[in-house]
């Protein structure tokens, strides 16, 4: 190899280096550039309706960070965002549409209490049969949700139903037919609500580090673990590179001999499973039993936002989701304490989704105000 | 094209709505059901009623994508457009709006879907928005300031009982047994969205401007080249897209008479089945709006059921739709869209 040629490699190096550092940075700013655009405007919507904004932004603060139990409920929220962030990221990534996360979510959270249910009378009380019980239950919601997702996923390989409209329908339909199951058939004896049985009490996740109901550090370790699996999944194997190249390049991964079909379905499943993981994790930290899916919130909605929000990056999920679950702490402080409506907060994560959805918007606005020199 | 035309190239899709409802029909018969009893001349004028804010809603898509553009935002559209008829009719209308007042509404409606179609239209076409993604935003922000404007209004998410249109009756015409009290004595909306579906055909297929939608959404470099401008199309098919299903939304809230705000709002879903209406009608506005009626069917089953003493749970009855849907992807998933939809389109100069 001559010096000259080594040189040349070298400057391309570090102008790949520089190109990537430069992407992500511009994609951090455009992730806070959407949110805090989509705050003004809420901000300015709250004004325009009589509210006096001042107060607004003071309640969104403190209910998001304003003392150990606002931060324990944001952290609660947090996990949620997290787990559906990242089912959504997997597909997304992948260049599959998953809609569907918060139908998987509710599936997978409905079968983790009926299988608690239906198998605590087999094993004994206490520790062990509490582990015992949430691994059966966790095992339950990832089954069930990876299975539910699994199904667009074939109809979009073999029939080639678009996956966008047929997970939509699919929440749908999940949220029908649970709703009927807690309704009718499933409902606990003597439940004057449409609620299942509570499972055991036994059943739940230690009170570590915050004493506070509904949530548990164990819950964020999940989440922070399934984050960490994925990543590696997702970047370091090679089941995760063909996929994002299946989603991006079809016709390479085909002619590199991957099987497009099939991982449209695989992608769709393990989208599920960490969705159902998810439902898993709300049907115990939170829940304890399981409602009627149509008063549930909307996480799996949502998450579509923590995702675009990270540019679907596994790892950019968990600050999203800490912004998220700030975000809706603050809603329900806001529900609460002040009489501004609480779907102002839905509304706002629109707009964070659309604004991500037009980076255009913003590197034009940095040309014409001049800030960022000459990026693009 | 001519109608019989277009018809040849559909046949294979209407051959197959002929076989969903022999198949009905035979399994209706074959478990005794009584078939009467659930097809009678109210089944009819309902499921038209409710076939009317999706065909709406189908029609405009259809026109945004086949001039290159995937409108995914309508169902976002018709939140705004029911929440907007709403607050209006409450507003000029005060506690006991009149028929003129709904009127009124929707033309309310109309305009502010305009309004926020052409803000829409100029981030997809002009800031290259990603259409997918932009088009779900739209849907949550609907869910979101939709209810928002309820909360405003009347400190809840859904409407006191407001009005609904009456019925339009047609004299003479409307003694026609079968026919007269299905087309000429219920909603004048049913009679408008029956009209406009074949304009709106007319216009795709036989007019100079209809072409150019087509060639935007096919060969947008063709277009440029004999001096039509790309941009200006799609600018007018996407901000009819908005307007159409605001105007769904608004027909919608009209018939229903309140608003509903929880939940997934009363819309419920409506835009996407209003595009896949125009998926499953092969990007024909008539077929659109058959497949409208069936979807309309198929929501309106339920009363039919409950008629002839078939106890279904409500809340099963009502996922028909949705399940529809699904089945209808399936079977008939594969259409050809439009070769450039999803693209922007960058003109040489």
């Amino acid at each position: 190899m001559s010096a000259p040629s080594e040189r040349l490699r070298e400057a391309v190096d570090r102008a790949a280096g520089h190109m990537l550092r430069a992407s992500v940075l511009e994609r951090l700013a455009i992730a806070t550039a959407s949110t805090a655009l989509a705050l003004a405007i809420g901000v300015g919507i709250v004004a325009a309706a009589g509210y006096d904004p001042v107060q607004f932004v003071t309640s969104l603060i403190e209910g998001a960070v304003g003392g150990r139990s606002a931060i324990a409920r944001t952290l609660r929220f947090s996990t949620l965002f997290i787990l559906t962030g990242v089912a959504v990221a997997v597909a997304f990534r992948a260049g599959v549409f998953n809609i569907g996360v918060q139908g998987q979510f509710v599936v997978g959270g409905f079968a983790t209490i009926m299988s608690i249910i239906w198998t605590a009378p087999l094993l004994p009380g206490g520790v062990v049969g509490g582990v015992g019980l949430l691994i059966i239950g966790f095992v339950a919601g990832a089954v069930a949700g990876g299975a539910y997702a699994a199904l667009p996923g074939a109809l979009k390989a073999y029939a080639d139903a678009n996956v966008i409209i047929t997970t939509i329908m699919l929440n749908f339909i999940a949220t029908g037919v649970v709703g009927w199951l807690v309704q009718g058939p499933l409902r606990g004896e003597g439940n004057a609500a449409p609620n299942t049985e509570r499972i055991p009490e036994y059943v739940s996740f230690p009170s570590l580090v915050f004493d506070s109901s509904g949530f548990s550090v164990v819950g964020l370790g999940i989440a922070l673990v399934t984050v960490a699996a994925i990543y590696v999944v997702m970047e370091r194997s090679r089941f995760g590179y063909d996929m994002v190249t299946s989603g991006h390049q079809e016709s390479a991964a085909t002619y590199s001999g991957v099987d497009a079909e099939r991982t449209v379905v695989t992608t769709m499943a393990l989208s599920g499973v960490v969705a159902g993981i998810a439902g898993s994790v709300f049907a115990v930290m939170i829940m304890g039993y399981y409602t009627d899916p149509g008063g549930i919130a909307t996480y799996g909605f949502d998450a579509i936002a923590v995702s675009l929000l990270a540019a679907n990056n596994p790892l950019g999920i968990v600050p999203a989701g800490l912004l998220f679950g700030g975000l809706d702490s603050a809603g329900t402080h806001i529900g609460l304490y002040t009489d501004v409506p609480v779907q102002l907060i839905d509304g706002v994560i629109g707009l964070v989704i659309l604004f991500v959805a037009v980076p255009e918007l913003f590197r034009m606005a940095a040309q014409r105000t001049g800030l960022g020199g000459e990026r693009r | 094209m001519s109608l019989a035309d277009s018809l040849g190239g559909n046949r294979v899709r209407i051959a197959g709505v002929a076989a969903l409802v022999a198949a009905a029909a035979v399994a209706a018969v074959a478990m005794d059901l009584p078939l009467l009893g659930i097809v009678t001349v109210g089944f009819a004028e309902r499921s038209l009623q409710a076939a009317t804010p999706i065909a709406l809603t189908a029609i405009g898509g259809l026109y945004a994508e086949k001039s290159g553009v995937f409108n995914i935002g309508v169902e976002g559209f018709m939140i705004f457009g029911a929440a907007t008829a709403a607050t209006t009719m409450w507003i000029i209308g005060g506690g006991s709006p009149g028929q003129s007042d709904i009127w009124l509404a929707i033309l309310a409606s109309v305009l502010v879907s305009l309004a926020f179609a052409i803000v829409f239209a100029v981030l997809l076409i002009r800031y290259e928005a990603d259409q997918i993604v932009a088009g779900l935003a739209l849907w949550f922000i609907g869910l979101g300031f939709g209810p928002f404007m309820a909360v405003l209004v009347w400190d809840s998410r859904n409407s006191p009982s407001l009005e609904s249109i009456n019925d339009l009756t047609i004299p003479v015409l409307a003694d026609v047994p079968v026919l007269g009290p299905i087309l000429f004595d219920t909603s004048p909306l049913v009679l408008f969205t029956a009209v406009l579906a074949v304009a709106a055909w007319k216009f795709l297929t036989d007019t100079r401007y209809g072409y150019w939608i087509q060639a935007a959404g096919e060969n947008p470099e063709a277009l440029d080249t004999a001096g039509v401008s790309v941009t200006r199309v799609r600018y007018a098919a996407v901000i009819f897209s908005g307007v159409m299903a605001g105007l769904g939304g608004a027909v919608l809230l009209a018939q229903a008479g309140s608003f509903t705000g929880t939940g997934d709002t009363m819309v419920s879903g409506r835009g996407w089945i209003g595009i896949v209406a125009y998926l499953f009608g092969n990007y024909n506005p008539i077929g659109a709006a058959v497949a409208a009626l069936v979807f309309g069917g198929l929501d309106m089953l339920q009363i039919q059921l409950q008629t002839v003493g078939i106890s279904v749970p409500n809340r099963l009855v009502n996922l028909f739709p949705y399940a529809g849907v699904v089945v209808v992807l399936t079977v008939w998933g594969s259409t050809r869209t439009p070769s450039a939809v999803g693209e922007p389109y960058e003109s040489e100069e």
